[in-house]
């Protein structure tokens, strides 16, 4: 298909960066009813210290951490609770990199997921201030005031209240910003029926891109599916039928997806565990955040090593060699719709029978299914509709 | 499938791998249990392998164990001087008493060692070598298998090539698990616990392997219900990314090991896969060797010059 169909961005220099992950905080304001964060609490703050430490590792074992470029990543809970930390942090990285001389000094971004609530501190709008040039933030909104409000919930006790108020606030400013600043919706069992208003609210507040998911976790009840559908093929008739295609994107709807995977081409494992370093406030390093103890209902945690210790590399070979095919049930790779059919490691984990990140859970399997055939419609009606539109006979030019 | 069933004795009964027994306990298994676990095996074809303790077991122990075809696998100091005799394998957990053990042709046995110390007995092993027929090295500190110690490891390994050319040429084929083993496979032949072999603790229940039981993890089925090993496919070949395209066929792919180092069944530590790539080097050097001394000597066996030491470097992705 030719560029009138806007793409999703890829992102920053994909597949060239480590992604370090720092787990300022796991406190939140919210308490959405989503959150795969199971362990959230007030407690667990990252130390200036431990901060600082993690820092010094990293930048000292250059030779561990060769990729061209790095994402430093900071999450929670909501990780701006902790602007301060994260503005000393970011100070010390730029100026440790420029003594060191480390190949990261001039090609580093400052990345942040935030539930938008206090974007607009003037804290934080002065770290953006100083840093702008260097960050991404994403800031999830769920869609519609009904949609967002029925998962993504103030904490606290008493009477269940949403946050939707507080954080449509701060978009204008946030896209006056960044104004290619994508979200990112978390799809649940009880989110369905409002998928395709809260995509078209999304598009409506200015957001261009919407990164939108089904969780994996196996929450899904019967018929969530043929809903999933439904919303899905209404979305593609909105989409289509408006021209909205041109301007925004959504994740749900992509060529790739929905074809045969070939069992040796086609085997790269689909998450980044292990290619990545998370750190947490005690020092621990995991492989990806899904593996710290606050983020899994079942297991332990997967640590593998810490700012003391460093990184023990025996942790990591399972991660660095695990494929498509070794972790997948014989359904999976036999499956006809393979591509665009997701994955969390620390999910498969969580769920697995053993103690393994080997075991590919497959609770979402009927919902890419739905997904799969959605998307096929979008494309045929999109396609269609391309291929009339250049057919249209045109005014006949005098070519005297 | 499962072929093997290994059953200790007792908690204090000799370990033939890895593993060290549990210290401080001598937990027999009961009569009962053995009796149900035998008759099962019996119905599972299994080929069964008793782990003795030093003092060897009870008259009521003796006369179920004699119900069933078995391998014994007794310790070197058992002080039952007829279950030693009888021992289908002999296992030293010491070094003392070696120079002045009985040892025979139709026994195999069983060296239980730490690296360094084994690298400083080099003389005991040329010297054991003219005297059995099988011998099996069994290191008992792989996870700390670093740096320092691969070159020492490697030229223990290379003094013993003259003498097992030696003993070739003379005709006495002895085997070293080591050295030789490499030589005689053509394909992986691993411990394969959980995927050939289980193991029966003296608890009455079954485990991945013997280690599995003294190390504290969780039992895989009992005896009334039989066994149920979860996610039984990591066990296999097939599903061990990095040993399936490993050629060191004669390593152990010890399990344990692999959930030690690494937390996965089928993923190996660094330390194994270097110490057994050292060992296929070896054997690499013994087979030119033999065919020095005896030119077309396993002329259809090839082991090629290799760069590697850790095939986790060709695949890492």
């Amino acid at each position: 298909m030719d560029s009138i169909i806007k793409d999703l961005d890829t992102t920053w220099q994909d597949g060239e960066s480590k992604n370090i992950t720092f787990i300022v905080t796991k406190d939140c304001q919210l308490a959405c009813k989503y959150c795969y964060l199971v362990g959230k609490n007030e407690k667990e703050r990252m130390t200036w210290e431990v901060a600082k430490a993690a820092v010094d590792y990293i930048l000292a074992h250059e030779e561990d951490f060769q990729e061209p470029s790095v994402v430093w990543d900071f999450i929670g809970g909501e990780p701006f609770l902790e602007i301060d930390l994260i503005d000393r942090i970011c100070d010390y990285i730029k100026t440790e990199t420029f003594r060191l001389n480390h190949h990261w000094f001039d090609s580093y971004r400052f990345s942040f997921s935030t539930n938008g609530i206090n974007y607009d501190s003037e804290k934080v709008q002065r770290f953006i201030t100083k840093n702008h040039s260097h960050i991404s933030v994403g800031i999830t909104i769920d869609g519609t005031k009904r949609k967002h409000d029925l998962n993504r919930i103030w904490k606290g006790d008493g009477p269940e209240k949403g946050s939707y108020d507080a954080v449509v606030k701060n978009i204008p400013l946030w896209l006056s910003q960044f104004p290619e600043g994508s979200t990112k919706v978390t799809i649940s069992s009880a989110d369905i029926p409002y998928i395709r208003e809260s995509v078209l609210h999304l598009y409506s507040l200015g957001i261009k891109e919407v990164n939108i998911n089904v969780v994996f976790e196996d929450v899904w009840n019967d018929g969530d599916d043929k809903l999933f559908e439904e919303q899905l093929t209404l979305l593609a008739d909105d989409i289509i039928e408006h021209g909205l295609y041109k301007n925004y994107a959504c994740s749900f709807f992509s060529e790739a997806i929905g074809k045969p995977l070939d069992a040796q081409l086609d085997n790269q494992n689909w998450c980044g565990a292990g290619k990545m370093l998370s750190i947490d406030a005690a020092g621990n390093f995991y492989p990806c955040t899904r593996f710290a103890g606050y983020s899994l209902r079942n297991k332990r945690p997967i640590i593998i090593g810490n700012i003391t210790d460093g990184i023990d590399s025996n942790k990591l070979r399972p991660f660095l060699t695990l494929d498509r095919t070794t972790q997948s049930p014989q359904k999976c790779i036999d499956c006809e719709i393979a591509s665009g059919c997701a994955w969390c490691q620390g999910e498969n984990y969580d769920a697995a029978k053993t103690d393994t990140i080997f075991q590919r859970s497959t609770a979402i399997c009927k919902m890419h299914y739905a997904r799969v055939r959605a998307n096929n419609y979008y494309w045929n009606k999109l396609f269609r509709k391309e291929e009339l539109e250049a057919n249209k006979p045109t005014q006949s030019v005098n070519p005297i | 499938m499962i072929k093997y069933l290994i059953i200790p004795l007792s908690d204090n009964a000799v370990s033939f791998c890895h593993y060290n027994a549990r210290k401080g306990s001598s937990a027999t298994i009961e009569t009962e249990t053995l009796r149900k676990a035998l008759i099962w095996a019996m119905k599972e074809n299994l080929s069964v392998q008793f782990l003795y303790p030093s003092e060897g077991v009870g008259k009521n122990i003796e006369l179920i164990i004699n119900t069933i075809d078995h391998t014994d696998i007794v310790p070197a100091d058992c002080r039952d001087n007829n279950r030693l005799k009888g021992a289908d394998i002999v296992v030293f957990n010491t070094w003392d008493g070696i120079e002045t053990f009985g040892f025979r042709p139709d026994q195999s046995y069983i060296i239980r060692t730490t690296t360094e110390i084994l690298i400083n007995h080099r003389d005991g092993i040329q010297a054991l070598l003219k005297k059995v027929n099988r011998l099996n090295i069994v290191v008992t500190d792989v996870p700390n298998f670093n740096p320092e110690l691969h070159n020492g490891y490697q030229e223990f390994l290379e003094s013993l090539i003259p003498t097992i050319v030696e003993e070739y040429s003379s005709g006495h084929m002895v085997q070293l698990n080591l050295l030789t083993d490499r030589i005689m496979l053509t394909g992986m032949n691993n411990c394969n616990a959980g995927n050939e072999s289980l193991t029966l603790a003296p608890d009455g229940n079954f485990y991945t392997c013997p280690a599995f039981y003294f190390d504290g993890f969780p039992a895989v089925g009992t005896t009334e219900q039989g066994p149920d090993i979860k996610n039984p496919q990591l066990y296999r070949l097939s599903h061990a990314p990095i040993c399936r395209i490993c050629d060191a066929y004669q390593c152990k792919r010890c399990v344990w090991h692999n959930q030690q180092l690494t937390f996965e069944v089928n993923t190996p530590g660094k330390q194994q896969c270097v110490m057994a790539h050292i060992e296929r080097n070896a054997s690499r050097k013994l087979l030119e060797a033999l065919r020095k001394a005896m030119p077309g000597f396993m002329s259809e066996t090839i082991i090629q010059e290799i760069k590697y030491l850790d095939p986790f470097d060709n695949i890492k992705i």
